[in-house]
């Protein structure tokens, strides 16, 4: 896609909004976006995600904490619902389905919440089960879908034993689901030995993991 | 040292900053084991509302693998309850789950004017089932084991209390508003403290597990949690540590500074690291993986684990949070043993 000056500037408002936490200043930039005639499926993966993936980054770095996430979120949720109506039908093709959930005894759904944005807006379809949810309820969920993707979060050392049950009663009835696990306590190391196909070590690389899918998704 | 030291005395001892003869083995966090319930024919689902159970339970650590302490309650619910939380115990699931908070207390934007601590919060929830807990197990082996319990610190007990993703904007937002709801449940942490201490604890681990630096910045911590544990540690008058997980290294020096006994880390904080940031002089406790070394490895990995800990600059080896409780005796009885064998040797403030 080609863009003039006055359109990549837009695309940098969208960008530094977000990083910004400037929900305002986004909600701005979408509108002149759409009035730009930009396609609104451009500036929410040449806006607003970058901006979001440069969140992540100065997570990263210890430049920003957990706050400076869920207000960067905001503003890009602020974003996408001016720009998200303005998609082209072509363009709202689901790429795959993902169920996602916080393990039973665990109540702590933020980076489970952060995921599941980034995979919205990508395209999947999302099952979000929510929080503190029974093993049983994954593995139904999961067969009663048949979704491409699982995904498995838990905050707690101890309630991230719960995973290896889930991991193990649905590769056994649905070999091909991919399954991917993160929270704080749980460790690459855990992951293959649960037999997991994915890991996100914590919310920051929740977040990576979400992007790097979306960004593959984009070339293809 | 005229003679041996009971591991009461080992650990007093040293919180009060008299000599011992080595590190002490122990924690301020849960450690009860599935073994030790199963011994005693419970479940876990069944010991939190029960303080005979409670207590029976929080002796087999000491009676099976030489645990130098005894630390009620097992969950993190308690000031929670007290203060209207509904919790869930998980009765009717079968493998062992943490209690949790399913109904919160603040819904919506907290007003820190409706926030009030009840005149008689040691009567509410669960605080007289913990108590009378205290009261069994000084009573059974409180004369050769420390007895312990621990409390939230105010914004962990907050983030109970109402919706997290909530609770972390606000800190950013309005600092001002967050520290005025602060304020008060600082008043619930030093009450319980007392109330404690009355029936029998020798100390007290306040886990402000909300305030890790994986989540909130050390500018935060500064600015929201510290003013909230200096008066907590300035009120209570017996031996209290605090315990903060994840992350700690950028805000241990704040940590050392809040009047604590001594402060305790977990595996994520570079203790040899940490030293260079506080010196040698604070007491740092620490910092055993509690569920992929303690569970999942064979006792020579928790020996090598421990001598690792000790080496690094720990001056009692705690577990770096709660101990799984399907951890193996075998793994426990090899931490408790490596500490008592090479204590001495490997202690590095012993070596100089």
């Amino acid at each position: 896609m080609v863009t003039n000056s006055a359109e990549q500037e837009v695309l940098n408002e969208l960008r530094d909004g977000v990083i910004n936490y400037d929900e305002d200043s986004v909600r701005e930039a979408a509108k002149k976006a759409l009035d730009l005639n930009i396609a609104a499926k451009q500036a929410i993966f040449d806006g607003l995600i970058p901006g979001m993936v440069e969140v992540g980054r100065l997570y990263e770095e210890q430049e920003y904490f957990v706050p400076e996430i869920l207000m960067g979120a905001d503003a890009l949720y602020a974003g996408l619902d001016i720009l998200k109506p303005h998609i082209e039908d072509e363009d709202m093709s689901i790429k795959g389905t993902v169920i996602m959930g916080v393990v039973q005894g665990d109540v702590h759904d933020i980076g489970k919440n952060i995921v599941k944005m980034m995979f919205s807006v990508a395209g999947f379809e999302v099952h979000d089960l929510g929080r503190d949810v029974p093993l049983e309820k994954f593995v139904e969920e999961q067969l009663r879908t048949d979704s491409e993707m699982l995904c498995l979060s838990a905050m707690m050392t101890t309630t991230m034993v719960g995973m290896q049950e889930i991991i193990k009663k649905v590769k056994d009835k649905n070999p091909q689901c991919k399954i991917m696990i993160g929270g704080a306590p749980v460790s690459e190391d855990l992951a293959e030995k649960w037999g997991a196909d994915g890991f996100a070590k914590d919310a920051d690389n929740a977040l990576k993991e979400a992007i790097k899918m979306i960004e593959s998704l984009r070339h293809l | 040292m005229g003679h041996n030291l009971s591991p009461r005395e080992r650990v007093l001892n040293q919180l009060m900053g008299k000599p011992v003869d080595r590190p002490p083995c122990y924690n301020g966090m849960g450690n009860v084991t599935t073994a030790g319930i199963d011994q005693l024919g419970y479940r876990f689902a069944e010991l939190h509302e029960d303080a005979a159970k409670m207590a029976a339970a929080a002796a087999t650590s000491y009676k099976l693998f030489g645990y130098e302490c005894a630390v009620v309650p097992f969950d993190f619910c308690v000031e929670a309850e007290a203060l209207g939380c509904t919790m869930n115990t998980y009765e009717d699931v079968n493998h062992l789950l943490y209690p949790t908070i399913k109904e919160k207390a603040i819904h919506g934007q907290p007003d820190p004017a409706a926030i009030a601590i009840p005149e008689d919060l040691v009567k509410r929830g669960r605080v007289p089932v913990v108590a009378e807990a205290i009261r069994l197990l000084k009573a059974d082996i409180g004369a050769e084991v420390a007895i312990g319990s621990y409390l939230l610190g105010p914004i962990t007990l907050l983030g109970q209390m109402m919706d997290l993703d909530k609770l972390f904007r606000l800190c950013f937002k309005e600092p001002d508003l967050v520290n005025s709801i602060l304020d008060k449940l600082t008043q619930v942490t030093v009450t319980l403290a007392r109330h404690y201490r009355e029936a029998g604890v020798d100390y007290v681990c306040i886990r402000e597990m909300g305030a890790t630096t994986d989540v909130l910045s050390p500018k935060i911590f500064r600015k929201v949690i510290m003013p909230h544990l200096h008066k907590i540690f300035a009120a209570i008058d017996y031996p209290a540590i605090l315990h903060i997980c994840g992350g700690t290294n950028t805000v241990v020096d704040q940590m050392a500074g809040a009047g604590a006994s001594a402060i305790a880390v977990e595996k994520k904080n570079d203790v040899v690291k940490t030293r260079e940031t506080i010196g040698s002089e604070p007491l740092v406790f620490g910092n055993l993986d509690t569920y992929d070394l303690l569970v999942n490895k064979k006792p020579e990995d928790v020996q090598q684990a421990v001598l690792e800990s000790l080496d690094s600059g720990v001056d009692a080896v705690w577990s770096g949070c709660d101990i799984w409780p399907t951890a193996s005796i075998e793994n426990l009885k090899a931490m408790v043993d490596t500490v008592r064998q090479y204590g001495a040797e490997k202690w590095r403030r012993q070596r100089g």
